[in-house]
């Protein structure tokens, strides 16, 4: 079987301390104003009893992406492995595919111009090899990244045992699975 | 989250001024064919076709940064056929260089063929469409993916193209003016159809399963853009002209009608009709909030 990578995340262990965007930005060497991973907040209950939950989004890695059905110059394109990619070399700006993908996780460079998005840069650590991604930083634990046509797989078996969702069910055939 | 638009108005003068040039074009071959001795005329929208087209592009590749820093890179504008972009990239092409061709004809007081008309109006039809499917296939927001935006365009686009056309008109050729009357009768007709299809589209979009459309809709009629919508779009781009032109084509005697001021009051309703055309195209790109800031898989 081929290579499928994807992600969980547990929203019910993310506390919102913004730890995975900051390292993402030191990883992946980003702008102060650039960011892939962003929040949306829920609140539930009234007050005095109120319960917040964050959830980070970011590329969701679509098997279905529409940034890269819609970008004219094939810099938003599916890459190996199930990773899809911004050629930051091949965009001209037109910023078509932030207004077709649907999570608004796509970001525009402010000194380039170009798109970017998450590159599932995680992927650099199936070897050991130890860096700053998001999946390290996290202090408690709520992302688990791997291969997810290998059943065995950390993230393949959470997924089961966790009853893990796309966050969007069936739209764009998502590869981030969240728990909430 | 507070949600920015992504594109802004640079987007939305572009979608108006291509819309524009193609209306334009069709305009002159609609008076080529029932007025071919309205020679003023047929040159005002030879004229205006490429050079709105033109300016358009412009605007659009300033707007898309990096590729202004790296002007090669929009040779790769080819490479993905399934993007709507990558067809508009086409038409647009094609129609600059037919208008193009069709113009210095022109100038040479040469007939251009009658091909080559019909290759350049079906050009302006496609180029028109694709404005509003540019935004239709963008799946995540109700006010754009749906089939009647690209309608609403194109009707709207030969609207402005005949509007633009017939207010040059009223200053370069005033006697033509008074001659194109048939052109008139269609004109009428067209800001009509615009009432229904934006009706249509307002209530579809209301009707959309996410919250995002209501929201939508709501923004455009009772929140921050509802001066824009009634004041700019309906009063002064629609019912205004509606009215005008009603008045000058059914009512007002012929005297009256080709008169300087009739002339002027057609002039002023065509006006409306092009700067409805543009808050149109602002409406549409501002006002559409995707499904997923309202998020009813997070609320
Ligand atoms: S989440 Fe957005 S950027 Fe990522 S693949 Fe899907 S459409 Fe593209
Ligand atoms: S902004 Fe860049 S990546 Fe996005 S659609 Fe345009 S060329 Fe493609």
């Amino acid at each position: 079987m081929m290579t499928r990578y994807g992600m969980l995340i547990d929203t019910t262990k993310c506390i919102g301390c913004y730890s995975c965007r900051t390292a993402c930005q030191r990883q992946n060497d980003l702008l102060p104003d650039e960011g892939f991973i962003r929040y949306e907040h829920k609140e539930t209950g009234t007050y005095p009893t109120v319960s917040v939950e964050s959830v980070p989004l970011q590329c969701m890695h679509c098997e279905d992406a529409p940034c890269a059905s819609v970008c004219p110059t094939g810099a938003a394109h599916m890459g190996a492995d199930g990773i899809v990619e911004a050629d930051q070399g091949r965009c001209i700006g037109c910023l078509y595919c932030m207004s077709a993908c649907p999570y608004q996780v796509r970001v525009r460079n402010s000194k380039t111009g170009a798109v970017d998005k998450c590159r599932f840069c995680a992927v650099q650590t199936e070897n050991g090899t130890t860096s700053c991604t998001c999946v390290e930083a996290c202090p408690t634990h709520a992302r688990i990244f791997g291969d997810l046509d290998d059943p065995n797989s950390e993230l393949s078996k959470a997924i089961v045992e966790r009853d893990a969702h796309p966050i969007a069910g069936d739209l764009t055939r998502a590869k981030i699975y969240y728990v909430r | 989250m507070t949600y920015e638009p992504i594109w802004g108005s640079i987007i939305a003068w572009y979608l108006f001024l291509a819309g524009l040039g193609g209306g334009a074009f069709v305009t002159s071959v609609f008076i080529r064919f029932r007025h071919p001795e309205c020679k003023k005329l047929i040159r005002v929208g030879h004229i205006i076709a490429p050079v709105v087209v033109i300016i358009g592009l412009c605007l659009l590749m300033a707007d898309a940064f990096a590729g202004f820093m790296h002007p090669l890179r929009f040779a790769l504008l080819l490479t993905n056929f399934g993007s709507v972009m990558t067809w508009g990239v086409v038409f647009l092409a094609v129609f600059v260089v037919v208008t193009l061709i069709v113009l210095i004809m022109d100038f040479m007081h040469k007939e251009s063929p009658k091909w080559l008309d019909i290759v350049g109006m079906v050009m302006g039809i496609c180029v028109a469409v694709y404005t509003g499917c540019l935004l239709g296939v963008c799946q995540g927001f109700p006010l754009w993916n749906n089939a009647l935006l690209p309608v609403l365009f194109l009707v709207s686009a030969v609207s402005t193209g005949m509007a633009a056309v017939l207010l040059a008109g009223v200053f370069v050729a005033p006697d033509e003016f008074n001659t194109v009357v048939s052109l008139k009768k269609f004109h009428f007709w067209l800001p009509v159809v615009e009432i229904a299809l934006v009706m249509a589209l307002l209530f579809i979009t209301a009707a959309n399963p996410s919250q995002a459309g209501w929201d939508s809709v709501m923004t455009i009629i009772c929140g921050n853009w509802a001066i824009a919508f009634w004041v700019l779009f309906i009063a002064l781009g629609l019912v205004i002209p509606i009215v005008l032109e009603y008045w000058m084509l059914w009512f007002a005697g012929h005297e009256m009608e080709t008169s300087r001021t009739g002339q002027m009051i057609s002039g002023f309703s065509d006006l409306g009709v092009l700067v409805g055309g543009f808050v149109l195209r602002l409406l549409i790109v501002s006002a559409a909030l995707p499904i997923t800031i309202v998020q009813p898989w997070i609320f």
